[in-house]
């Protein structure tokens, strides 16, 4: 596809005869937000973690701005440009909230990061501007553990906003957030997509999903039945009767 | 008495070496590991031989020995990267009764069950440091030098990436952080500084066998780590302090009778470690409140 920065082809995963995903085709493309979108079980997930290189495909391609990046190390991946959210969030719960989003700047296994202090001090202000878009400043502080619910998903979002990377996969990243937070938060989005993000999100509210998508995919048990503008997928009815849990025929 | 009192403060110093050690594992980078006792006898046995049979230098023989250790670490590091939790225990503990069994077996190295005797009284760079006072004083050394480099490594991004990895392997990846990588330099750092104490620990009691490097060691120095609080910098010497001189604490009470004092012991212990774990499960120098 043209524009594609990130290619999935005929990517397949079994687990013990459960088929999780089966030959799902998909691309990311620059500058769009992509939902995906579909019910418990779909496979949602699972190709999240199969493009990051948590588990390994049984077959298929991916392709990150032209490169094969399948069986490549999940860091690897990170380095190249992917980050991304996980639906339980995993943040660094004993680590201060400056250092959870410091910790993603600073890749290199090795003893001392390079580039000095200079180096360090750009860090740290990264880290503090993320705080400060994600409204995180006067608790940059506290243990991540200690957060209320909406801090952690901004904490979660200013850890992958930090990295400046080129395309964000985030899962369920504003789901349980009241009125007001989540306003924020599709503000934030917004932001990140406009300087040139590229986001693919799985999100079960649809009004998140109307409001931010350029494009759904739609899945269903690791199949991919639909994709196309927003309009078209939630106006269809068999997509719809899926997606409720109606009876299928 | 001042002898007695001077040789506990150099075991509790060098114990002290060895519990910061094993934090770095434990406490950091979240490597739940029962064989540290393994690299405690590894540096002690290496140090001993290299007093023995080249010079008794505390330096040099330190050397040799965390060095020796960090080499052999990676037997555990590569358990470490490949399993995690309660399967790296497991993989651990098999670690822990192999090379037991090595050091009772290799006599030739070990000297077997007999130990190693007669190690020389220790020197620091042809000075003569093997009084009580002055190889306390090097301990002292050793235990200082090692706090100010795990608290420079920790303070910096290693340690954070450490400690991601102890919270969640799985987001520190995704963060790009080399896992397989940042564990193996951790595993390395650990035990090298638990070969360093062994070394001491040789030199300290001019003898060693395989008595001081079982299982047991190695669950006593992790009992050190979480009672005085994993991942801080100053627990493991609070929890080496209360489990070290607890003992020897005991036996100045005059109502126990010296029979019953093991007895008294165990029951203290038990009592001390169950109210420590539901009153202060972080530990006893973690930090307790939280924002809400």
């Amino acid at each position: 596809m043209p524009g594609s920065l990130l290619s999935v082809r005929g990517l397949s995963k079994e687990f013990g005869g459960v088929k999780a995903i089966q030959s799902v085709d998909m691309d990311l493309v620059e500058g769009v937000v992509t939902a995906l979108v579909g019910p418990n079980g779909a496979g949602k997930t699972t190709l999240f973690n199969l493009i990051c290189g948590h588990i390994s495909p049984d077959a298929g391609e991916v392709q990150l701005a032209g490169r094969p990046i399948r069986g490549e190390r999940p860091h690897t991946i990170a380095r190249l440009g992917i980050a991304r959210s996980f639906q339980d969030l995993r943040l660094f719960g004993r680590m201060s909230v400056r250092d959870n989003v410091l910790s993603a700047l600073e890749p290199t296994a090795w003893l001392w990061q390079p580039g000095g202090r200079r180096a360090a001090r750009a860090r740290l202000h990264k880290t503090e501007a993320a705080l400060e878009r994600t409204g995180l400043s006067a608790l940059a502080g506290a243990r991540a553990v200690d957060l209320s619910y909406a801090e952690t998903k901004f904490l979660s979002l200013a850890r992958i906003l930090v990295t400046e990377a080129r395309i964000w996969l985030l899962d369920e990243p504003a789901s349980g957030l009241d009125p007001v937070s989540r306003a924020r938060f599709v503000a934030l989005l917004k932001e990140a997509v406009a300087a040139g993000v590229t986001v693919c999100l799985i999100e079960h509210n649809l009004d998140i999903v109307t409001e931010l998508a350029d494009r759904i995919a739609f899945l269903d048990r690791g199949r991919k039945l639909a994709e196309g503008e927003p309009a078209a997928i939630l106006r269809d009815p068999e997509l719809i009767a899926i997606y409720f849990g109606e009876p299928r025929r | 008495m001042t002898a007695y009192l001077l040789n506990l403060a150099t075991l509790a110093t060098i114990f002290g070496i060895l519990a910061a050690s094993l934090n770095v594992l434990i406490g950091y980078a979240g490597i739940f590991s029962v064989a540290h006792a393994v690299f405690f006898g590894v540096g002690a046995y290496a140090g001993a031989q290299v007093a023995l049979n080249l010079v008794p230098d505390v330096l040099l023989a330190s050397l040799a020995g965390g060095l020796l250790s960090g080499l052999l670490s990676l037997c555990l590091a590569l358990p470490a990267l490949r399993v995690r939790g309660e399967y790296f225990v497991a993989a651990s503990l098999g670690l822990q009764m192999l090379v037991v069994t090595v050091f009772s077996e290799a006599h030739s190295l070990t000297g077997g069950h007999g130990g190693l005797v007669g190690i020389p009284p220790a020197s620091l760079l042809g000075i003569d440091v093997s009084s009580p006072w002055h190889f306390l004083a090097v301990c002292v050394g050793a235990l200082a030098l090692s706090l100010v480099w795990i608290a420079i490594l920790m303070r910096g991004g290693f340690g954070r990436g450490l400690m991601a990895i102890r919270d969640s392997e799985s987001a520190a990846e995704a963060l790009g952080k080399n896992v397989p990588a940042l564990k193996t330099i951790a595993v390395a750092i650990g035990c090298s500084l638990a070969g360093v104490a062994g070394t001491l620990f040789a030199f300290q009691l001019a003898f060693i066998n395989v008595e001081s490097f079982t299982l047991e060691q190695s669950v006593l120095l992790m009992a050190m780590v979480i009672i005085g609080g994993a991942g801080t910098l100053l627990g493991p010497l609070v929890g080496t302090l209360l489990l070290l001189l607890l003992p020897a604490a005991l036996s100045f009470i005059p109502f126990i009778p010296a029979t019953e004092i093991g007895t008294v012991q165990q029951l203290v212990y038990g009592l001390a470690m169950t109210l420590l774990m539901i009153f202060r499960p972080a530990g006893l120098a973690a930090p307790s409140t939280g924002r809400r």
